[in-house]
């Protein structure tokens, strides 16, 4: 073998070594050490979220979400098709998990979303935020973003404001909050399915994988 | 020499593992956290890209370039040794350490979250410097 091909065959392998190894391990269930002990497979998070879909449905699909994290935004068309392809089996039940510390405009999206629930209108709203998540994700000022958007979805401009500034929307968020650390909640999305933990990645097909597995339990 | 650069080999080659993981991991919903916490938040920030374009892949390419190096330095021809090489990596290192030392300080200071595959790719290129020689001098020790 020539003495110049030797290095190359050695680099070529140990990049496709290393593919494979990542590849392997990005694969292996998420187990986060840190909270693996503490963390409950099982936990009772249901109730107290907005709720999408039939009540009676067999699966409750729970989302800890923060409207800023592009990760919530990549999952968000998932999660509606997930829910349009299981219309009578499937409820998502959504709760605020907002990452107040590094998404300086996660608390007023949440209370935006909130105030136009107060309208009847939360999940217009809910979507709007995430499909227009770009425009005020890193805007120094969102609010007119946001109200711009409750315009568009024909609220009430003035409540809406009102409703921007409610301590009782916030305590509602802050309850939803308090709900995600006890269960151990630490990224978004976190997903739970009938209460158990579902690891999801971002494939339609994972999801229905997923879905489909607690279906048939 | 030639130990240094199996060495800095190794290491590019663990930075390779670590950067390709986040890449993939980065497109695939949140990323778990064994050591530290805050993975997902940093790993989803505004300083996780530099025109939409995630920063381990800058990462990875750093580590496939130091890994080429050190393995041509590896398998170098005695008689004709690539003198040069040593110093490219040590430049290298040198400009991803400034860049590293960079975004530790983000997830300390303005994230306050720290992302441990991102710690890892920190210690290496800091190792990986640590073990380039500087290119002034020419005869090390092994």
């Amino acid at each position: 073998m020539s003495k110049a091909l030797k290095p190359l065959i050695v680099i070529i392998l140990a990049v496709a070594v290393a593919a494979g190894a990542a590849v392997y391990l990005s694969r292996q269930p998420d187990q986060p050490a840190e909270t693996a002990a503490a963390a409950p497979t099982h936990a009772d998070i249901q109730g107290g979220g907005h709720i999408r879909g039939p009540e009676k449905a067999a699966l409750t699909l729970v989302e800890f979400g923060d409207y800023q994290c592009p990760s919530c935004g990549a999952y968000h068309p998932l999660v509606k098709e997930i829910l349009n392809r299981y219309p009578q089996q499937l409820r998502l039940e959504f709760h605020h998990f907002p990452l107040i510390s590094i998404h300086q405009n996660s608390m007023m999206a949440s209370m935006a979303a909130e105030a136009a629930g107060e309208q009847g209108h939360y999940w217009e709203m809910h979507d709007a935020l995430f499909e227009h998540q770009r425009e005020w994700a890193d805007s120094p000022n969102a609010e007119p973003i946001f109200i711009a958007l409750a315009t568009r979805l024909g609220l009430d401009t003035n409540k809406f404001m009102q409703g921007l500034r409610s301590p009782d929307l916030q305590a509602r968020i802050l309850k939803d909050v308090t709900r995600g650390q006890d269960a151990k909640v630490e990224a978004v999305p976190t997903f739970f399915i009938n209460g158990e933990r579902a690891h999801v990645s971002l494939s339609m097909e994972d999801f229905v994988q997923v879905i489909e597995a607690h279906l048939h339990k | 020499m030639r130990t240094r650069s199996v060495a800095i080999a190794v290491l590019a080659f663990i930075g390779m593992v670590d950067a390709l993981y986040l890449s993939i991991k980065r497109n695939a919903g949140p990323i778990p956290c064994h050591v530290t916490r805050g993975c997902t938040d940093v790993l989803t920030s505004k300083y996780s890209e530099i025109a939409g374009v995630p920063l381990s892949w800058f990462g990875l390419a750093f580590y496939v370039v130091i890994l080429s190096l050190a393995v041509f330095k590896v398998f170098e021809d005695p008689k004709h040794p690539l003198d040069r090489l040593p110093g490219w990596i040590f430049y290298l290192a040198g400009a991803a350490l400034v860049v590293s030392a960079l975004l530790v300080g983000i997830q300390a200071f303005i994230l306050k979250a720290f992302c441990e595959y991102c710690l890892l790719s920190a210690a290496l290129v800091l190792t990986i410097f640590l073990l380039a020689p500087h290119p002034g001098r020419h005869k090390l020790p092994e």
